[in-house]
């Protein structure tokens, strides 16, 4: 009896410790699939491009004369479509929701760059640090931190505001370098008194970039902001320099094809990089040596992918807004199929990977680009604005009260500006494109052409900007969300932000 | 096994287990972004040990070795002169006038300065002046359509008043968009 007490109790311990033992191991099983779970939130690699100026329009309008109506540009077919807000502050001012808040709503390069870099607002003008003036962390600098390698592509100058956004921390993003200026670098509005020479947001930008290391790669334009020492820094740090800013030698496609280092520098212009469409036209020109974003793009993976962390890259069309501000729409038309194709070895590299997030945006509008119908004219070609007179119900009038429609001025639109008003350079009349869906024998600039396209001004403008994302974390995107939520978006897909 | 050895063993399992457990929550961390997250305070790099802080504005080394013959205005080279173009340059009464012409992609000029440097009869220096654009100022932000062309004036110094015979131009600093 005892003995089969002793034998049930042992039983009852056995198999207790059987239940215990299969929570333990239930414990651990759970754990373990946890473990394994994916993560879906969380990409080893980031690519984010961004169409400098590329408005809603810009894309509706490449596409259509690139792919018809019925077509797609690559961007387009990103599963993720949302839009993001894109307004900057006033110098001193507060961050949203604060009392000393003030709005700016239209936004330039560098105060939208410092947005999604760094996840604050701050002034136009401004790279790196808050509208009162403090440096504040740039995305890039937190996942080179966090052990991710880093690139930055631009078609601008490397120094420009864009690509400066991340591995820079300037109060003007005029202070480029390659030497000081006071006009330049100091903003007595926003530090109260000028800073020390030595400080960092008086520092220009060329000589940060040559010696923070921020970026592992670095492709672009602007040379001539750097000189022999900024070459001697690089080289210090083991950046396989292309070219020679020493020598003010520009780097070439093939330099940038047989680029292998860990850490590479290559600047192609000494300027800004040439359009396409210059390139496309004069095929044995210096320029046509220069790699295009594309081309550029595709390098700065094959350099930075094997990291067992993952990489980050910044890519920037920036030709578009550059030539939307001269509102010339074939070379900016050009700029955005260029562009896309960057964005097309992008998505082309995460769908094989399948865990790279890439993220499509723009920093602002820009120059208020525009479709309208075909044969038809804008405001500025008008004698006057529309009527604004409806005698059958006059609760639909308003002041002012316009009798009067706004027939075409003949003296301000002579026709399509490209084609038969091309002469007159004070013409406000349409560029015209022809299109997949125009019959064969369409010529560009004709009124016949059915892309009609006009700008509003030569300036940015305060509309939102179209984002497109493929990939891990890119959820919160289908949304209207604002410029500062790109940091946490990618900050969290990176791991690098709490 | 006796009982106790099979309860010490559970125990030990158990406690194995937990620490187990424990130790996974802290590597995958307690929410989104806690893992490995660096410190953003020490992120930014904001000093460049061996970088030489600059201790003023910006000298063109031609202004030096300039000789220009008295009333004229020579021009003297600049990190910039592939990008613009100096014309109608005039030594007059209170200073040198002319236009800076800026031949690269323009959406806006943000930051051009011109360096004066104004000579004696002999060609030697004797003072410089400057012109500066800043974007934001004079209207030059994001209200006016971009412009190519700058037209500048700087200034004999008073000092210099009445010695001045000759002059020379560059462009040192030059930001366009």
């Amino acid at each position: 009896m005892r003995t089969s007490t002793r034998r049930g109790a042992s039983r009852r311990v056995m198999a207790a410790a059987a239940v215990a033992l299969a929570v333990v191991a239930g414990s651990v099983v759970t754990t373990a699939t946890a473990i394994a779970q994916p993560d879906h939130s969380r990409a080893k690699n980031v690519i984010y491009l961004v169409g400098d100026g590329m408005g809603r329009t810009h894309v509706d309008a490449a596409r259509q004369r690139y792919y018809g109506a019925a077509g797609k540009l690559v961007m387009e077919t990103l599963p993720t479509v949302g839009q993001v807000t894109t307004y900057a502050v006033q110098k001193t001012s507060g961050q949203p929701g604060e009392a000393d808040f003030v709005p700016e709503y239209v936004t330039d390069s560098a105060s939208s760059a410092t947005a999604w870099s760094s996840g604050v607002k701050t002034y136009n003008a401004a790279l790196g640090v808050d509208a009162k003036g403090e440096v504040v962390p740039t995305l890039m600098e937190l996942a080179k931190k966090a052990g991710y390698r880093t690139g930055n592509v631009s078609t601008a100058e490397i120094t420009d505001a864009t690509p400066a956004g991340q591995m820079s921390h300037a109060l003007a993003r005029g202070c480029q370098g390659p030497t000081y200026s006071a006009a330049a670098c100091q903003d007595l509005a926003v530090t109260g008194e000028a800073l020390p020479t030595d400080d960092v947001r008086v520092t220009p930008i060329a000589d940060q970039i040559a010696r923070n290391g921020t970026a592992d790669v670095v492709l672009g334009g602007g040379l001539a902001r750097f000189d022999a020492a900024d070459e001697e820094a690089l080289a210090a740090q083991g950046y396989e320099v292309l070219g020679s800013p020493a020598d003010q030698a520009v780097a070439t496609r093939d330099d940038l094809d047989d680029a292998d280092g860990r850490k590479v520098f290559g600047l192609f212009n000494r300027g800004n990089l040439t359009i396409e469409k210059f390139k496309r036209e004069n095929p044995n020109a210096v320029q046509a040596a220069e790699p295009s974003v594309a081309e550029m793009t595709s390098k700065a993976i094959d350099l930075l992918r094997n990291n067992k962390k993952g990489f980050y890259l910044q890519v920037e069309g920036a030709l578009i807004d550059k030539r939307s501000h001269a509102n010339d729409a074939a070379q900016t038309l050009e700029e955005m199929k260029a562009f896309d194709e960057a964005v097309r070895v992008a998505l082309n590299f995460a769908k094989k990977d399948g865990n790279t997030t890439v993220i499509v945006t723009a920093d602002h509008e820009c120059a208020g680009f525009n479709i309208i119908g075909k044969g038809s004219y804008t405001n500025a070609e008008a004698v006057t604005p529309p009527g604004n007179v409806d005698a059958g119900n006059t609760a639909n009038n308003s002041a002012p009260s316009r009798a009067a429609s706004g027939a075409l001025d003949g003296t301000r639109s002579t026709g399509p500006v490209n084609g038969s008003g091309s002469g007159n350079s004070g013409n406000f009349a349409p560029a015209t494109f022809a299109t997949p869906d125009d019959p064969e024998g369409v010529e560009d600039g004709s009124p016949e052409a059915s892309l009609w396209l006009t700008y509003l001004s030569g300036n940015h403008t305060g509309a939102a900007v179209p984002v497109f994302a493929y990939g891990p974390g890119t959820r919160d995107l289908a949304d209207t969300v604002d410029n500062t939520d790109l940091f946490d978006v990618v900050g969290h897909a990176l791991r690098v932000v709490r | 096994m006796s009982v106790r050895a099979v309860v010490l063993s559970v125990a030990a399992l158990l406690v194995a287990g937990a620490v187990g457990v424990g130790a996974t929550l802290l590597v995958r961390g307690a929410g989104p972004g806690a893992e490995q997250v660096p410190d953003p305070a020490s992120a930014a790099r904001t000093a460049f040990p061996g970088l030489t802080a600059p201790t003023g504005d910006p000298e063109l080394p031609g202004l030096a070795t300039a000789r220009p013959r008295p009333g004229t205005v020579a021009v003297v080279e600049g990190p910039f002169d592939d990008r613009l173009d100096l014309s109608g340059l005039r030594l007059a009464g209170n200073g040198v006038t002319g236009t800076v012409t800026v031949t690269s992609d323009v959406s806006e000029l943000i930051e051009l300065q011109v360096l004066a440097g104004f000579y004696d009869a002999d060609g030697k220096l004797l003072g410089t002046g400057r012109f500066t654009h800043h974007a934001g100022e004079e209207d030059h932000g994001h209200t006016g359509p971009p412009s190519e062309e700058e037209s500048f004036e700087v200034a004999v110094p008073d000092d210099l008043g009445g010695t001045v015979a000759a002059a020379a131009v560059g462009v040192p600093v030059l930001v366009n968009e």
